[in-house]
């Protein structure tokens, strides 16, 4: 999974990077506009390293809002999925908040949380968050009729069992959600490096523009696109594992 | 019949190999482009009154050149729309300039807008005034990692051996809150532009200000030019030599204070959140800033000033290589001839 | 001097499906006796199921009225039920059946010849096996009707009739409600046949005495003939 995903990327970043070379070679552009290859290679084997540490830190900081963003939007939409004022409540202000584009929100979470770890992480998990949430609240409010109506009928309903019952018909549809916020987290915090924070490799991505280096920017793209891929195999190969778990367990696989 | 074949074949070929001549740059001399394009390096503020200006009063025009003036910003690099053609004009700082010219640019510059750059510190007037770099060891300054403000306080900190360790940098952006908070001692700002604004909140809050810059410790860096590529100059010099012309008559006019309240009126329209008294006041600042030295023309490069900018950048490590600064600074060759 | 017996009645029953004009029943009157093996029976689309659940009180009448013993326990149970996956089928029945009713639980799962799947996921059993297990959780809860929505569909006919026998044997005291198509079937282990008819038709249902035979009892083909005509006349 790994490699099919990794060389995936070396594909489509290399086709992006040859079509850009070819632009530069038939426009006749400097390397101010768009660098050449020995240009990149020299940046690369500069900055490689110090990136590659960024580029570890942004993912340090995607996972863990990642994670936040789970859990909060977990809590909130057995909340939500709730059918009194209070989940209604949710619901409508987790519709009206995502329109909120994340650019316009930063600064105002950087004046009041400074520029550090914490302004990042909040980024992060917000921008991963109400997608993941909408999609729970969605899975927890739609009933497994053929399992629930002999909980509900002998009165053994309660709503942990609900939850538990929902989360289980859909572990599938979870695992995916799961897995596609994961890029969210992880452009979530590359944006709040980039608009305000002070390391991380969407920082180092902002100074590189600044510079109007973009042989600099080529090689953080190519570590972000890396580290993005792994993350989402990561991901992917536990959302694997526990749907042949419970496949294995429920006899479809053998 | 075989002959015939033998015929077209010929004349087949023969096109095949004059079309490209033909089409890719044959001797025909070039039309004239009426239709420019001027891309800003910022959003339309005092610093480019003279701009608008120009096209306020029909200079561009009375030259048959249409002009549309594009305002630039953060994610905008004029040197970047000149290469690629989507612009004609532009205007950028040196240390792009330079970059761009290390990196093998067609850039050169036509004229120097500001004659002192207007980046400076931005600071509160407290018991220990700034009066020598010096002063700032043990302070808190604010400086935009990888801007040019970035280069020009690393230059002052080498030049009067100011150790990392006796002074704390701070990374700035667009929001001030630290400085107005007290835990950044000194700002970066454009002392024309918001430096202005800045001031007059502090002043408002009872809070005297000052201005330290860089310039005034041996510092000179290069800030707005104006620019193009050297084809346009090859190609159509006729045209730069009009644009040129116009731009700097509408600077002139604009700087001069006897049209201070036409073009403020103007600027106001374009600048629709500075207060009127503000705006003024921002653009007896930018005059200060701009107006070259006696005896020469409103756009006059300082070579020596784009020299230390590049060396500047050299001993940074900002450029690989030195760039000779005298090669694409043309206003002076051009002055007069184009 | 004996009590009369509490019956399960529906009084003047009228419903539409829901946002159409189609009507279903109009003025259905019927009622059960508050013990024995009950049958309803009717054509494919006649509306069995949804009487079945507007007597269970899951579907709700548009007007009419459902009497019978003041809080009674009426549980509805169809064959397109399913367990939950995450345990195995006799953890699951285990967990949702009263304590006291472990020893009948081992009873039904043996009789049921299920012996040899309780320690399977429910996704892992035939069609048949998931209807006998889902039939056993509902035998064990309490109630006072339950109703048996095709509850041995895809079950083979020694083994129904074995499983029919063992609910009139081990529950005596309690009311079932016997959805099927199997007119034979009805005919012969039902006590009252309810037919349901075709909204056209009046009065909507007609109760029908069966053969009730019981384990060991023998079936009178005669009578099991003339009341299968009786069945197929009144449907």
């Amino acid at each position: 999974m790994l490699h099919r995903r990794i060389s995936q990327f070396f594909f489509i970043y290399l086709l992006a990077l040859g079509l850009l070379l070819l632009f530069k070679y038939i426009f006749n552009l400097s390397d101010y506009v768009i660098p050449g290859p020995l240009d990149i290679h020299h940046t690369a084997t500069l900055f490689f390293s110090r990136y590659l540490r960024d580029g570890l830190n942004t993912l340090s900081v995607a996972v863990v809002g990642h994670v936040l963003a789970v859990i909060l939007a977990t809590l909130v939409a057995i909340i939500g999925s709730r059918g009194n004022l209070i989940g209604s409540l949710i619901k409508t202000a987790a519709y009206n908040l995502q329109a909120y584009p994340i650019v316009a929100v930063a600064p105002v979470i950087f004046i009041l949380l400074g520029d550090g770890l914490v302004s990042r992480l909040l980024i992060a998990a917000m921008i991963c968050y109400f997608p993941l949430l909408l999609s729970f609240i969605g899975i927890l409010t739609e009933p497994v009729a053929d399992i629930e109506h002999f909980y509900v009928i002998t009165g053994r309903m309660r709503w942990q069992l609900e939850v538990k019952i929902r989360a289980f018909e859909n572990i599938g549809k979870l695992s995916t959600v799961i897995a596609g916020s994961a890029t969210l987290a992880m452009v979530g915090t590359i944006v709040a490096e980039f608009i305000g924070a002070n390391a991380g490799i969407g920082y180092s991505l902002r100074i590189a523009l600044y510079q109007s280096n973009i042989a600099k920017v080529l090689v953080a793209l190519f570590l972000i696109g890396i580290f993005n891929s792994l993350y989402l195999t990561l991901l992917e190969g536990i959302g694997y594992l526990v749907l042949k778990k419970l496949k294995i367990q429920n006899g479809v696989m053998s | 019949m075989h002959l015939f074949f033998r015929l077209i074949l010929l004349v087949t070929l023969c096109g095949c190999c004059l079309l490209p001549a033909g089409g890719c740059g044959g001797p025909e001399p070039e039309k004239e482009p009426v239709h420019l394009v001027y891309r800003l390096k910022w959003l339309y503020n005092i610093s480019v009154i003279g701009d608008l200006y120009a096209e306020e009063k029909g200079f561009f025009a009375r030259q048959g050149l249409q002009v549309d003036i594009k305002p630039g910003g953060p994610e905008r690099d004029a040197i970047k729309e000149l290469e690629i053609g989507r612009s004609q004009f532009g205007v950028a700082s040196a240390d792009q300039v330079i970059r761009a010219v290390a990196k093998g640019s067609p850039i050169v510059v036509l004229a120097q807008l500001f004659q002192a750059n207007p980046l400076q510190w931005i600071y509160r007037q407290g018991k220990q005034p700034i009066q020598s770099p010096a002063d700032l060891r043990h302070r808190i300054i604010g400086i935009t990692y990888g801007g040019n403000d970035e280069t020009i306080f690393r230059a002052l900190m080498a030049k009067y051996q100011i150790r990392k360790d006796e002074l704390t940098l701070f990374g700035v952006r667009y929001d001030y809150t630290p400085f107005y908070q007290r835990k950044v001692d000194l700002w970066p700002v454009y002392r024309n532009a918001e430096g202005i604004i800045i001031s007059d909140k502090l002043k408002k809050g009872g809070e005297k200000v000052n201005f330290f810059n860089p310039d005034t410790f041996g510092i000179r860096f290069v800030a707005n030019s104006v620019i193009t590529t050297r084809q346009m100059i090859q190609n159509h010099p006729q045209t730069v030599r009009k644009f040129i012309h116009a731009l700097i008559k509408g600077w002139q006019q604009a700087l001069d204070p006897v049209n201070a309240d036409s073009a403020l009126t103007m600027m106001a329209r374009f600048d629709k959140d500075t207060p009127a008294a503000l705006l003024r006041q921002q653009l007896m600042t930018t005059r200060a800033l701009m107006i070259p030295p006696a005896g020469k023309n409103f756009g006059w490069i300082n070579a020596p000033a784009w020299k230390q900018s590049a060396d500047i950048m050299l001993a940074q490590k900002l450029i690989p290589a030195p760039v000779r600064t005298d090669d694409i600074l043309i206003l002076e060759k051009i002055g007069g001839k184009i | 001097m004996t009590t009369p017996p509490v019956y399960f009645e529906c009084r003047n029953i009228t419903y539409h499906y829901p946002k159409t004009d189609r009507l279903i029943f109009k003025d259905l009157n019927c009622r059960l006796r508050p013990h024995g093996f009950h049958g309803l029976f009717g054509t494919s689309g006649v509306g069995k199921s949804t009487l079945a659940e507007i007597i269970a009180g899951e579907i709700s009448a548009e007007s009419g009225e459902l009497t019978g013993k003041p809080s009674a326990t009426i549980l509805y149970s169809s064959n397109m039920e399913r367990l939950p996956g995450w345990s195995s089928v006799g953890e699951h029945v285990a967990k949702v059946i009263p304590r006291r009713q472990t020893d009948r639980m081992e009873q039904l799962f043996s009789d049921f010849g299920l012996t040899a799947c309780r320690n399977s996921r429910f996704s892992q059993l035939s069609l048949g096996q998931k209807n006998r297990i889902n039939l056993i959780r509902y035998l064990l809860q309490e109630f006072d009707l339950l109703i048996l929505d095709e509850s041995l569909a895809n079950v083979d006919e020694a083994m129904r009739e074995r499983i029919i026998f063992n609910i009139k044997e081990m529950f005596p005291g309690k009311c079932f409600l016997y959805i099927s198509h199997s007119l034979s079937e009805v005919s012969r282990f039902c006590d009252t046949i309810l037919v349901l008819r075709s909204p056209d038709k009046t009065p909507p249902i007609i109760p029908i005495n069966g053969l009730n035979i019981r384990q060991g009892e023998s079936t009178d083909n005669s009578n099991l003939e003339r009341i299968m005509l009786e069945i197929v006349h009144a449907a």
